[in-house]
């Protein structure tokens, strides 16, 4: 049941993510805390939802560009971590999201490239109104069924075969955490630089550090 | 000129929702952009099924644009075919915009909007606030700018017609994103600001991971965007190797 209804939020967080709306549900800190809301373990989720949030934060899905799918990965990252518990859990989480993001991110050219086949060339082969319209919503629904597969094996894989090692994982919780944020604050800069760098914003960027640090004393 | 019944513009406007849904790397969003304008292009062409058919097959034709602002050009489509323009003349502007509306909704989205409000959410979460207010306070943070943006576009696609371009001037949305970049900065500082004094306040092992965390920091900002593609394989190694390691041991 509970593999049922993961797959089906995968495949709409993936349809939400790439053909329909585009309301960011399908952001990891949304999709990886549902996830965890369906295996009765929200604060899981969000925990996974705010690391791969970080880790992801420098991919925007510009034009055509290939970026990881983050959707069904955060799911996916949520069903592993969930079953394998501990530090090993959130380390064997994010491995699962990061090489289903990719995944996801290469099963999405692949659509693209057979939605060439569904949308016929217009300049040669015009379709009719209602042509027109199905093709796109056969399309659409492609996306889906492509989403939800690509959950259902993602858990499969994440669950029955990389969980078990969990028990292997030689840091604890509190480290592993530390890790994964380490490597975030990569990305991290990458969109302070984006957001026009330490030259132009370092006033404001410091003042930000300070209100965190200040914050971070009075909570 | 004609007027379009407000239903009809409203299907079009709830169907660019989909504007994505057959994207292709020859046509790109130009079958999704056909499917958006069909209802004007029925209401348009009831009586005319060959000049249905000739309308189809222009909209659906190469186009591309940043899904949110796509709703200017279908507006101003739909703007110009009731107007009667000619088609050379509607195939010329759509081609003029979707340069602009491409650049304008990443930058004022996919680099302003989007990042701006995870941040927030994440400042929440690292600050204790349950997952649910974390969740919703993001989303409807987050739509309020989407929903506002496609709105607009849409709105004011349908008003000027192939004037979008001094309406487009005249709200200076790439100031906008400047501001909204600005608030982007101050909220990435003060997560760094959290997450360092969390660090800290562990001891040893936790000014280790602070100076660490500063320097990749460091490298992040020289690299810029592309850094997550070496970064999230070097994780990725990492991971295994350290479970690789734990067996071992």
């Amino acid at each position: 049941m509970e593999l049922l209804s993961l797959s089906l939020l995968g495949g709409l967080l993936a349809l939400e993510g790439t053909s329909f709306g585009q309301f960011m549900a399908s952001r990891p800190i949304v999709a990886a805390t549902a996830a965890g809301w369906v295996l009765g373990d929200p604060g899981s989720g969000l925990l996974l939802g705010g690391m791969l949030e970080l880790l992801h934060l420098s991919v925007m899905p510009v034009g055509g560009a290939r970026f990881p799918e983050l959707g069904p990965a955060a799911v996916v990252a949520v069903a592993t971590a969930v079953a394998a518990g501990g530090g090993g859990g959130i380390a064997l989480g994010c491995l699962m999201a990061l090489a289903w993001g990719q995944l996801g991110g290469a099963s999405i050219v692949l659509l693209r490239r057979v939605n060439g086949w569904i949308a016929p060339d217009p300049l040669t082969n015009p379709a009719s109104p209602s042509g027109t319209e199905w093709r796109h919503l056969a399309a659409t629904a492609l996306d889906l069924a492509r989403g939800t597969v690509l959950t259902v094996a993602g858990i499969l894989v994440g669950v029955r075969v990389v969980a078990p090692v969990s028990a292997y994982w030689p840091l604890g919780r509190g480290a592993t955490i530390g890790l994964v944020l380490v490597a975030a604050a990569m990305p991290a800069g990458a969109l302070l630089r984006t957001f026009g760098g330490v030259r132009r914003r370092g006033v404001l960027f410091a003042l930000g550090v300070l209100a965190g640090l200040v914050g971070s004393l009075l909570l | 000129m004609r007027e379009i019944r407000s239903g009809v513009l409203l299907r079009a406007f709830l169907r660019s929702f989909l504007i994505q849904g057959s994207w292709n790397y020859r046509t790109m969003i130009g079958n999704g952009f056909g499917f958006a304008l069909m209802p004007v292009l029925r209401w348009l062409y009831r009586d005319d099924p060959d000049g249905l058919a000739r309308a189809t097959a222009r909209h659906t034709e190469h186009f591309n644009a940043h899904p949110y602002m796509a709703g200017l050009a279908i507006g101003a489509t739909a703007r110009m075919e009731a107007d009667g323009a000619a088609p050379e003349a509607v195939r010329r502007f759509k081609s003029a915009v979707r340069g602009p509306l491409g650049g304008l909704g990443d930058r004022l989205v996919w680099a302003g909007l989007l990042p701006c409000t995870v941040l927030v959410a994440l400042v929440l979460a690292v600050v204790g606030a349950d997952a649910g207010v974390v969740v919703v306070t993001f989303l409807v943070l987050y739509n309020l700018g989407h929903l506002t943006v496609r709105g607009w576009a849409f709105r004011t696609g349908v008003d000027a017609g192939p004037g979008v371009g001094s309406r487009l001037a005249a709200v200076d949305l790439g100031g906008k994103a400047e501001r909204v970049q600005g608030v982007g900065v101050v909220l990435l500082g003060v997560l760094t600001g959290l997450l360092t004094a969390r660090a800290v306040s562990a001891g040893g092992p936790g000014w280790a991971a602070a100076a660490a965390g500063a320097a990749m920091l460091a490298v992040g900002g020289k690299v810029g965007l592309r850094i997550w593609r070496p970064m999230s394989a070097v994780l990725m190694v990492l991971i295994v190797m350290l479970t690789v390691w734990g067996t071992l041991t």
